[in-house]
């Protein structure tokens, strides 16, 4: 393998997840035959979902050992908190990747509830369980083996800037691929990268921009209606046939993947630059858009969201203004 | 940007807001926010020392922020510019917050002042930090000017801009010039005709050179902005059109209709009338019943749909004069008639009209007083027609005693109220209207004939309820700032208005319909909305429907206004529930 070449050393690159589901991980085996021009420039130290490197190797690495850490996925309990803190410590840069990292995601909207809240659907109430004892996970159990432990369970779910500083994000439910190696390539080749603290593998324009359906300026809304129960033509607007699309409020990038699909946008890639409320903006451009005088009216027409703080709030709760549900 | 250093300044407003605020701890309370170079509190800001301290700070210490916490910024706001100004300052540099009118003038308890005086100037130190230069600019006047209405009040305000040489359109939606007065016969408290002044203004109007009169037309559709309006005339073509640089309101007001008050019977009583019919009884030069005979018994209703909560709750101001001016006719073209007032107060200020009043009441009228509020006279038909037609019983409160009175002619001082259409006047010229549908002044005591709309001004009785006299100096006061306005040939337009930032925006074009200026377009090109910042008025409300954050709106950025909330929210000290975090 040695080459002759005086060669850049290859850069350290660790991929870890906090509460995620997975897909950022696939996500970044889904570059295919690109993973070879990545372990061409970069070894990976640290990915769990495909390497068998422990917690206590990472420790022993020296700070700032690995050179950039893509993290994916909330902050819920302890351990995610942990790792964060532990992968802050030993990174050179740490990238929040995709939607649950950037602004807590899917998980996030568990902050419409609590700790209390969840435990209770999960193992009292939910159809499939039958726990008469209300037993509960214990931090600790003493088995004969020994003590076993499990990680703290959080009220909140945080965006992982809210534990850690984070030098860049790359939002999506999960990242397109191709915006990742757009990335990677531009760290791995030492390109000039923008100034911390900004969004990468993202536009700054939003989905309308790239949007090929026809819009105009008549959009008003007499009846929010959901995709089934529209017949689509395929061609115009969703939000101008009633049907609430967040592309307007969220950033291209994804290659607006879910309009092409005939599928509104779900917002998935994030707000755009210096909006620190992504659900209410979209909420307030909404409110322009009902077409009635009456409030009696409006609110019936209003009524008509199904999952409201979901649809507005699907992946950006815990990084927003209102961050949670006060209970 | 260059750092923030800036100076707070409160004000004690003498003691108007000291005796209530701890002005020396809010300053000293600001001292400790970022980028707070000096924090000062002096007796009265506004007066000339209190500015020259600003100045001087802003020399000796390169303060390039300003915190004035005062009174009201609708007070005071473009004084304090003008001293930013005079410093060398960008005048949009200063914010203010208003510890007096939303502290001082509320509240009591000297504690609870002063911290809520504290949370209101840190939010205006912290919204400070993030205000930007901005550039004033100015627009060329055209010198045609549009008068809606032609009453008293529009015919004065013409007369005068045109006989200074300036093109006017005089718009009326009835067939003739002329409004109320048109309809009545002599005027109080001269008794001089008003026919005579009415008609003499009318027909100098239809012969003047610089007069366009447009009768049967309505003000619809006009768009543009401080001297430069246009309305469309769809009825001479499709392209036809007026362009104007000012607009003066004088709508006026129309009778109240008193069928509804069913004390008075009005409507199926013959011989109920309304005082605009009795003037027109007047002018034929023949009083007289529904039959045609002489009345002998007349009582005149004051107050009728005024001052009563039922109807207006306003008075109409020249409805008691008015009756006394009738009961004086009717005194020297009956001289036999029994004539009686009924009255709830009797209002006669100005000039010579407490002079009618003493008068009146020496040519053998019966005044009778009632309570407008509990009982109404009832009037009702006289069950014996031989001696009169009607019978009224009215509870006269100075006597205590229930009195019936005989009449055969019943004369109602209507109230004046608000045409029906006023609210589209108000919404295609862009100013708003009081609970009662009059239109809003901009000051009520400083700038009674000016509107917060530039280029738009009111002038009679649309503004509200007043006599002849009142009515045309408000006409002549209105006409004097046309005419000042088009002699300065510009005039300063609005700075804070809204743009778009093209890198954001997406064309979804929902900023297009909300704007009630009409000022965006959109760029097919680059498929982008671009505002028209000469229509813009500022209002905002595009920002807060982009849902991009693309247009923003100057001195109203998203930025501005959250920092000014994270300030204000950063002087409570919030019982904060420790987080697991922190365990
Ligand atoms: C019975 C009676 C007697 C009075 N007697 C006296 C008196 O003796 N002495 C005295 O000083 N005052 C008297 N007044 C008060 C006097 O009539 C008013 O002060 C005067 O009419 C006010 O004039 P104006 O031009 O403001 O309004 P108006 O006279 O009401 O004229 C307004 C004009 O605007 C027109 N207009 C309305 N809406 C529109 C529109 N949308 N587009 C175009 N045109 C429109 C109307 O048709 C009207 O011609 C009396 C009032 C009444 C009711
Ligand atoms: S709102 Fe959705 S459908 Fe409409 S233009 Fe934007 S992205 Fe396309
Ligand atoms: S609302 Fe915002 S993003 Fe949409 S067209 Fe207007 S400026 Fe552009
Ligand atoms: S701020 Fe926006 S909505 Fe308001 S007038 Fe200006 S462009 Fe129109």
């Amino acid at each position: 393998m040695e080459n002759s070449e005086k060669k850049k050393p290859k850069l350290k690159m660790a991929v870890y997840w906090g509460a995620a589901c997975g897909g950022c991980c696939v996500s970044v085996l889904d570059v295919h035959e690109k993973l070879f021009d990545i372990t061409e420039l970069a070894d990976l130290v640290f990915w769990p979902i495909a390497l068998d490197v422990k917690y206590d190797d990472v420790r022993a690495m020296p700070n700032g050992y690995i050179d950039v850490t893509l993290f994916n996925g909330a902050i819920r309990n302890s351990e995610n908190q942990y790792m964060a803190m532990l992968l802050r410590e030993k990174s050179k840069i740490l990238v929040a990747y995709g939607s649950c990292a950037h602004l807590g995601g899917i998980p996030g909207l568990a902050n419409f509830t609590n700790r209390d809240g969840i435990f209770e659907r999960v193992y009292d109430t939910s159809e499939s369980t039958v726990n008469p004892e209300k037993t509960r996970p214990q931090l600790k159990t003493q088995v004969p083996e020994g003590e076993l432990h499990l990680p703290y369970f959080f009220d909140d779910v945080l965006a992982l800037d809210q534990v850690v500083c984070v030098d860049y994000y790359v939002p999506g439910c999960p990242p397109q691929t191709e915006r990742l190696v757009e990335v990677f390539m531009a760290i791995a080749t030492g390109a000039t990268l923008p100034s911390k603290k900004t969004v990468l593998g993202a536009w700054d324009k939003t989905q309308c921009d790239e949007c090929i359906r026809t819009k105009t300026d008549k959009k008003t809304i007499k009846e929010f209606r959901r995709p089934y129960e529209i017949e689509d033509d395929g061609e115009t607007c969703f939000l101008e046939q009633g049907v609430i699309c967040m592309g307007p409020a969220t950033r291209g990038g994804c290659g607006y993947r879910c309009i092409k699909g005939n599928a509104p946008c779900k917002g998935c890639y994030g707000p755009s630059p210096d909006i620190s409320d992504p659900g209410a903006k979209m909420i307030s451009s909404i409110g322009t858009m009902i077409d009635s005088n009456d409030p009696v009216e409006i609110s019936e027409i209003v009524d008509q969201v199904a999952d409201p703080a979901g649809t507005f709030y699907r992946f950006s709760l815990p990084g927003s203004i209102i961050r949670r549900k006060i209970l | 940007m260059e750092e923030p250093r800036i100076g707070v300044y409160v004000c004690w407003c003498g003691t108007n807001i000291e005796k209530v605020v701890d002005v020396a701890e809010v300053a000293k309370a600001m001292e400790k926010l970022p980028n707070v170079v000096l924090s000062k509190n002096y007796k009265y800001m506004c007066s000339d020392p209190g500015q020259d301290l600003i100045i001087k700070d802003i020399k000796e210490n390169n303060l390039n922020r300003i915190v004035v916490s005062a009174c009201s910024p609708r007070i005071h706001e473009l004084t304090f510019r003008k001293t930013l100004e005079k410093a060398g300052l960008n005048p949009y540099l200063l914010q203010m917050a208003n510890i007096r009118e939303h502290v001082s003038w509320v509240h009591d308890d000297k504690k609870a002042a002063t911290d809520k005086a504290k949370s209101l100037v840190a939010a205006a130190v912290t919204r400070v930090n993030h205000h930007e230069e901005l550039q004033k600019r100015t627009v060329d006047i055209n010198p045609a000017t549009l008068i809606i209405g032609g009453g008293i009040a529009g015919l004065t305000a013409a007369l005068e801009i045109a006989d200074a040489g300036k093109k006017v359109f005089l718009l009326e939606k009835t067939n003739h010039l002329g409004g109320v007065v048109a309809g009545i016969d002599q005027s109080f408290p001269y008794f001089d005709s008003a026919q005579q002044i009415i008609q003499q203004f009318i027909k100098r109007i239809k012969q003047h050179e610089n007069v366009e009169v447009l009768l049967n037309t309505k003000a619809e559709n006009i768009t543009g902005y401080v001297g430069n309006f246009k309305m469309p005339l769809p009825m001479l073509g499709i392209d036809a059109e007026l362009e104007f640089g000012n607009i003066i309101v004088a709508t006026g007001l129309k009778p109240y209709d008193p069928s509804a008050i069913r004390e008075y019977g009005y409507g199926y009583l013959p011989n109920v009338i309304t005082s605009l019919e009795f003037e027109k009884m007047l002018m034929s030069g023949k009083i007289e019943t529904k039959d045609g005979k002489t009345p002998e018994d007349i009582l005149i209703i004051h107050c009728v749909g005024s001052r009563n909560k039922n109807c207006h709750e306003y008075c109409s101001r020249t409805c008691c004069m008015t009756a006394l001016k009738f009961a004086t006719q009717l005194r020297s073209a009956l001289p036999k008639a029994n004539i009686y007032q009924a009255y709830a107060d009797m209002r006669s200020f100005g000039k010579d009209c407490e002079e009618l009043y003493l008068k009146a009441s020496q040519k053998d009228i019966m005044f009778l007083m009632y309570d407008q509020q509990k009982y109404l006279p009832e009037i009702r038909r006289a069950p014996n027609r031989e001696k009169c037609e009607m019978l009224v019983e009215i509870e006269e409160i100075l006597s205590g005693d229930m009195v019936e009175v005989p009449a055969d002619l019943v004369i109602l001082m209507t109230a004046m109220e608000a045409h029906e259409d006023v609210k589209d006047v108000a919404r295609t010229v862009g100013v708003s209207l009081c609970g009662n549908d009059f239109f809003i002044e901009r000051h009520p005591k400083l700038d009674p004939v000016a509107t917060t709309t530039d280029g738009v001004f009111i002038a009679g009785t649309c503004q509200a309820p007043k006599d002849i006299p009142d009515s045309v100096a408000q006409a002549k006061a209105a006409a004097a700032r046309v005419l000042s306005s088009i002699d300065v040939g510009q005039v300063e337009i609005e700075v804070t208005t809204a743009f778009t930032n093209e890198d954001l925006c997406c064309g979804c074009q929902t900023c297009i319909s909300v704007c009630p200026y009409k000022a965006i377009g959109f760029n097919e090109e680059n498929r982008v909305s671009v505002v028209n910042e000469i229509l813009c008025k500022g209002c905002g409300t595009c920002s807060s429907a982009c849902p991009t954050g693309a247009i923003r709106t100057r001195h109203f950025t998203d930025k501005q206004i959250m920092s000014q909330i994270e300030g204000m929210l950063s002087m409570t000290k919030r019982k904060s529930k420790k987080t697991e975090l922190e365990v």
